[in-house]
């Protein structure tokens, strides 16, 4: 066969399978637009860890002395997220600064959320966020929130509830409260505070907690301190669960004459994300064999360094994650706005979060 | 052999500045599922980033943090650390519009669990035994990073300027983070190909690598572009084809067919070096105006003062 012809056949034939393979792979494609590639049987993406919202203010009251309720509405979104008693919304005040208030509303309603915060003045350590809210978030403002979270949950593992909660400390005891009143389980509030005026939901409370006395108010100003010790010896029956909202003092004592048999539940209000700042710990890498220490005024993540130069970080304020690690052994302080609640039981992120005690082990 | 010293890659030394992760945030409710209005084709091929880039970046931090040991230059082990908290960010951002494009009845889902599976499995660690094997392997992702960065300095550039995006009246919150991201991107356009010639370097492999980077983003670009348009709950006969691919770009609402094409025999010459396109500076202008990254700016000094 002459040359030309040759080569005209061969050009008509690879010219023809290109366009039946055209065919076909247009075809595969067209009944399948995600042909053929295998997925990951338990995707990870599209699962975010938190979402932003930006929620109005749609009211703004006074709801006791130096404390004022907001409730927020999302006016595009058909439901919020669920929440339940004890979990907190982070909210970024306009300033940028964050801050995390419980959530102190009604669960089923899903159109809106309800917070409430004290005015803390400069003199008694507040750092502004609270005159913020305050002042800047009016009626009709808008305000970024991130969760709702809870590091609080309420667990259902006991036959009774006793909860002790100190000033603004009441926010996330009050949602407790009305889901343990609906449940009808038994329980018990102490609720302490400075005067009478000053803490707000009382007359709600005292309502829930009807003749037989379950609520016991503690102003300051008229009874003076509480006595927790012999509140708890006669309310906390053997194995109920006790939850306490308020300050560090007010914990502490609680801790200190929690009767046996009892399980303890602590909200601290934990300062925002702010490195450095603490006392002094013991971090051990257990893979690396070796031990540092943490000073007051430094991160575990720079002891480590120190000794692990090539250990990954990066923003070193709590937010990228990547110097997330796994904890093995020891009680973490966590001081990030980022890691799940799920997360946050075995690891933290080194750059910010410290120990609560005196030792911590890394998987490192 | 004079030649050859000058066809090295010579870096901008303008163009480089210190790096930092930014805190961003970025609220979807109010965003509509064409947050371009009236033009579906273009919001979805542009939307496909969420469904590569969340595993995408995800898996650079990955491998990143297993590179860091190779590293002999404090300047650059200082651009890295600061690359990995950007494309950190980068992850997180985009995908929390996944679950946005969910409730608009536009679930990704399908199409991200392969996604996961191709950065996760396939280009995972793939227990390899320690030595050479693991080496090569971990070389090969950070060149394929290099060659994937080129073209997101690429598109960050792209859409700085993209004026027709706002003239078009696309979502704001939606602008931004593609934006802050582009910016983010020109700012750190030069560390993966810095990191791919300190620890590598070799041509071939960068050829390699960029002709698989290449094929793979055709591939998964308009296979997602496809199946937004063929799920998209407003759309009864949504197709997408490269003739309209090729109309966006000539209306100016995505890159144009022909800078694309330039694009290549650029990232393959010996002379490349990221720095030489793109501007720094007005990455950096952007940056100082983006809502989204003055708000994180404001969160930083806030909270780090506290």
């Amino acid at each position: 066969m002459p040359l030309p012809l040759r080569a005209a056949r061969t050009a008509l034939l690879v010219t023809g399978a290109a366009l039946l393979t055209r065919r076909a792979l247009r075809r595969r494609i067209d009944a399948s637009p995600l042909w053929p590639l295998p997925a990951l049987e338990e995707p990870i993406s599209g699962q975010p860890r938190s979402r932003a919202l930006t929620l109005r203010v749609a009211r703004h009251e006074r709801v006791a002395e130096g404390v004022v309720q907001l409730r927020l509405e999302g006016g595009h979104l058909a439901a919020l997220p669920a929440w339940e008693p004890g979990a907190h919304l982070d909210l970024v005040l306009p300033s940028g600064r964050v801050r995390q208030y419980s959530l102190c509303g009604d669960p089923e309603d899903t159109s809106s959320y309800t917070v409430a915060t004290r005015l803390i003045g400069p003199d008694e350590g507040g750092r502004g966020g609270s005159r913020e809210v305050h002042e800047a978030l009016r009626e009709g403002a808008e305000v970024e929130v991130r969760g709702p979270r809870n590091r609080f949950p309420l667990l259902d593992d006991t036959a009774s509830y006793v909860f002790v909660a100190g000033g603004i400390g009441i926010t996330p005891i009050l949602a407790m409260v009305r889901a343990a009143d609906a449940a009808g389980a038994d329980w018990r509030l102490l609720y302490c505070g400075r005067s009478r005026a000053s803490m707000p939901f009382l007359e709600e409370l005292e309502k829930l907690g009807g003749a037989e006395g379950r609520v016991s108010v503690v102003a300051e100003d008229v009874s003076g301190r509480p006595d927790v010790g012999a509140f708890l010896r006669e309310g906390a029956q053997g194995g109920a669960g006790v939850y306490v909202c308020g300050p560090e003092g007010l914990m502490d004592a609680v801790a200190g004459a929690l009767p046996e048999g009892c399980s303890l539940h602590l909200e601290r209000f934990a300062p925002a994300a702010s490195a450095g700042g603490g006392s002094a710990f013991e971090v051990e890498l257990r893979r690396s064999g070796r031990t540092v220490s943490v000073g007051a005024d430094t991160t575990v993540l720079a002891a480590v360094r120190a000794e692990l130069p090539d250990v990954p970080y990066s923003c070193e304020q709590g937010f990228c994650g990547t110097c997330q690690h796994r904890v093995l052994e020891g009680e973490i302080d966590h001081r990030d706005e980022l890691l799940t609640d799920g997360e946050r039981g075995d690891s933290m992120l080194i750059c910010v979060s410290r120990a609560r005690g005196t030792r911590l082990v890394l998987d490192l | 052999m004079s030649n050859t010293k000058a066809r090295l890659p010579q870096p901008v030394a303008s163009e480089h500045i210190p790096l930092k992760a930014r805190n961003v945030s970025f609220s979807w409710e109010s965003t509509p599922l064409h947050w371009l209005p009236g033009d579906p084709f273009t919001t979805h091929t542009i939307n496909v980033l969420h469904l590569l880039l969340p595993a995408g970046e995800r898996w650079f931090v990955h491998v990143y943090k297993q590179v860091l040991p190779h590293i002999r230059d404090e300047r650059l082990r200082e651009d890295v650390i600061g690359f990995i908290g950007q494309e950190a960010m980068h992850s997180q951002a985009h995908d929390e519009v996944l679950p946005h494009l969910r409730e608009q009845g536009l679930d990704p889902t399908p199409y991200t669990a392969q996604v996961d599976w191709l950065f996760e499995k396939l280009l995972g660690d793939r227990t390899l035994p320690p030595g050479r094997a693991r080496h090569w392997w971990l070389m090969e992702r950070v060149a394929l990073i290099a060659a994937i960065e080129h073209y997101t300095a690429f598109l960050g550039d792209w859409v700085l300027n993209a004026q027709e995006l706002d003239r078009r009246g696309a979502d704001p919150t939606m602008l931004d983070l593609l934006r802050w991201h582009g910016a983010e991107e020109v700012e750190h356009r030069s560390v993966a190909f810095d990191l791919f010639t300190h620890v590598d370097g070799g041509y071939r492999r960068r050829v390699r690598t960029w002709a698989t980077a290449f094929t793979a983003l055709v591939f998964l670009w308009q296979r997602g572009a496809r199946f937004f348009m063929e799920n998209d709950p407003t759309l009864t006969d949504g197709k997408a084809s490269f003739r309209d691919f090729r109309r966006s770009g000539r209306a100016g609402t995505l890159p144009t067919t022909s800078d694309m094409i330039r694009s290549i025999p650029r990232y393959l010459s010996r002379a490349y070096h990221p720095s030489q396109e793109g501007s720094t500076e007005q990455a950096v202008a952007y940056l100082a105006s983006s809502p989204a990254a003055t708000a994180a700016e404001a969160r930083a000094h806030t909270n780090g003062a506290a």
